[in-house]
């Protein structure tokens, strides 16, 4: 099987709710995968069945062509898979340090060689100067960076961000793209991005996966997903009523 | 681009074990210089609350997760203590169930303080080992299930504990200097624990479960070490008790003592170190302010009394209090840091963080 962070005919329901239905999608090293959908469409759900923290009802998770159910969530990310919260999740009463050491400090490091990732992460990012901050007090956008790099610090070979733009100015959603190219490029990660952010999904991601109420109804290049009459219909006609994004 | 220059996490931190050991060592000496006697015994019954509050902070303040049974920890480890040095002509008449290692057993009592430490650590691993997969509230009803348990235990098992009565003759030792030692042991043992790997990843784990899952925390696997070893100190203090009182029984464990190292833990703040000290002295202080009122206050010919039993009333309406102007505590959370001259530590430690959210 490919290298690849793989899900393979996974289905999820909830007290009757398919979530998720025979959901296949490939998450490709140093590439960006993109997952669109409307609200509900089951997105975070896949996000978790890929990081251990769902459990599917039926279907696979498979890492570089080795499954990898069963294992508890907290001991897969030792293989190389971190993610991001929708809600940031952050460790609110620790410094930004901290939340970062935690992840090294989860990983086997010593305190001491956690701290040095964790400032080397910090500075790597740009955010050296928020070290010493309070987590809980963060604006949403050094929020959002912080987590990435509380990810980050697990030098993951895919990881998995679930709507890290949301909040966001344009200007701020342009240097998050060009913090995401870096990753790929120099953390050598494989990325899916999870994004109501059209523009943005469109601009950065090589292939673009779309869900809706649990299928993937589409799946495709930019150009590809951008000319569908179906996601514009199933999609995108939401959105528009809703006065969201427009292509 | 900068790169962030920062000094070790020990030097950012060392500040506030020494601040915290240097006020107890100045009460201590205070202590001494007064020389009264029932003023050196509060200052004693102190250093042990301090034990008993900072020990209790290991699992709780880093965890999140209340717990109403460390009191039984100390039960445990004030009986083994009786065991290991009530002299054996004693115990052949008191306790007659004992083992027969236990009942010809006289040892030291450092050796033996530190085995009644032992003694709760191992009964903390073996319960804690199903307790801690529990979390929240469910987790603080088992704890308080724990201490009912082995309240009834040890009043029950009359030849191995005396029942419900008193065992007496535990040898007399803790003094002012042994338990400001035991005060200041405990304060280093929290303080390691708090900048250590698992002191970190359990922190973590109280503020997001989810996401310290996602870090690669095992919470429950933490909560068990942060458990293990605040049962020990407590154990350990259980066993200074017992030299102070020289004699214990079943229900000085019980329910007022868990009360009042709770109260003392919230009003200080339960989220620092520094909280927990400083709740100690801060209640022990209104203790001992109501005790003397309960004598009566001679002010110039009228005597000014309160009726007895108010002080625990007394106490819960100073939580109530203190916990409505500073929802987190005295200390806020924070941890005292030194600020001043060539040593000022910066801000950030494990703990020293603002509480920005009001208990939300
Ligand atoms: N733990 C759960 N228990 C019950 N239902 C759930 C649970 N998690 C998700 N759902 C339901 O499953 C569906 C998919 O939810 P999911 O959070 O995956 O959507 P999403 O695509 O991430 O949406 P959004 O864009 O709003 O984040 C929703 O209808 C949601 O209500
Ligand atoms: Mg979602």
């Amino acid at each position: 099987m490919s290298t690849a962070l793989s899900a393979q005919h996974v289905s999820v329901s909830f007290d009757g709710l398919k979530a998720l239905a025979n959901v296949v999608l490939d998450i490709p090293p140093q590439r960006v995968t993109g997952l669109i959908g409307p609200n509900g469409a089951g997105k975070t759900t896949l996000v978790n069945v890929l990081t251990g923290f769902q459990a599917p009802d039926e279907g696979q998770v498979f890492l570089d062509g080795q499954p990898i159910g069963g294992i508890t969530s907290h001991r897969l990310r030792r293989l190389g898979i971190a993610r991001t919260f929708q809600s940031g999740r952050l460790f609110g009463e620790l410094p930004v340090i901290d939340n970062l050491e935690v992840t090294g400090v989860g990983l086997g490091l010593s305190r001491r060689e956690s701290q040095a990732r964790a400032e080397a992460m910090l500075d790597w990012i740009g955010i050296g100067a928020l070290a010493d901050r309070a987590a809980g007090g963060l604006p949403y956008t050094d929020e959002r960076r912080v987590a990435i790099g509380r990810a980050l610090m697990m030098e993951p070979k895919y990881l998995l961000l679930d709507e890290p733009a949301a909040g966001m100015s344009a200007e701020e959603a342009d240097d998050l793209i060009t913090l995401i190219r870096r990753i790929v490029a120099e953390m050598k990660c494989g990325v899916l991005l999870i994004e109501h952010n059209i523009g943005l999904v469109l601009n950065i991601c090589d292939h673009i996966h779309v869900l809706d109420s649990g299928e993937i109804i589409e799946d495709g290049a930019p150009a590809a997903i951008k000319a569908s009459e179906k996601v514009r219909h199933a999609y995108m006609g939401t959105q528009a009523e809703a006065g969201g994004v427009v292509l | 681009m900068t790169v962030t220059q920062r000094s070790s996490l020990l030097v950012r931190t060392i500040s506030t074990p020494i601040i915290l050991i240097v006020i107890l060592i100045l009460i201590a000496v205070i202590a001494k210089l007064v020389g009264s006697g029932p003023f050196s015994r509060t200052v004693v019954e102190m250093f042990i609350r301090v034990m008993l509050v900072a020990g209790l902070y290991i699992f709780v303040g880093n965890s999140g997760v209340i717990s109403f049974g460390h009191i039984g920890f100390m039960c445990i480890g004030a009986y083994a203590a009786a065991w290991f040095t009530i002299p054996p002509a004693m115990k052949a008449v008191t306790l007659q169930g004992l083992p027969d290692f236990l009942a010809q057993a006289q040892l030291p009592i450092f050796l033996s303080a530190a085995l009644a430490g032992l003694l709760a650590a191992i009964f903390a691993l073996v319960v804690g080992r199903i307790m801690m997969r529990l979390a929240g509230i469910a987790a603080s009803i088992a704890t308080f299930a724990m201490l009912a348990v082995i309240n009834v235990v040890y009043s029950n098992w009359d030849s191995v504990t005396g029942g419900t009565g008193s065992i007496v003759g535990i040898p007399f030792y803790t003094g002012i200097w042994t338990a400001l030692g035991g005060a200041i042991l405990v304060v280093i043992i929290a303080y390691l624990y708090q900048i250590s790997r698992s002191g970190l990843a359990l922190r973590a784990g109280r503020d997001e479960a989810t996401a310290a899952a996602a870090s690669g925390i095992d919470i429950v696997r933490e909560r068990l070490i942060a458990f293990v070893i605040s049962a020990f100190t407590i154990g350990v203090a259980g066993a200074l008790y017992g030299h102070f009182l020289g004699v214990v029984n079943p229900d000085a464990f019980y329910l007022g003592l868990t009360f009042i190292t709770l109260s003392m833990l919230v009003v200080g703040g339960m989220n620092s170190l520094s909280g927990a000290v400083i709740g100690v002295i801060v209640i022990s202080t209104i203790i001992q302010i109501l005790r003397w009122l309960e004598k009566g206050i001679d002010l110039g010919g009228a005597t000014l009394s309160i009726p007895n039993g108010l002080q625990e009333i007394t106490i819960g309406l100073v939580m109530i209090i203190i916990l409505m102007f500073r929802p987190a505590g005295l200390t806020r959370g924070r941890e005292i840091v030194w600020r001043f001259g060539p040593w000022a530590s910066k801000p950030s430690t494990a703990g020293e963080v603002a509480v920005s959210k009001n208990g939300a």
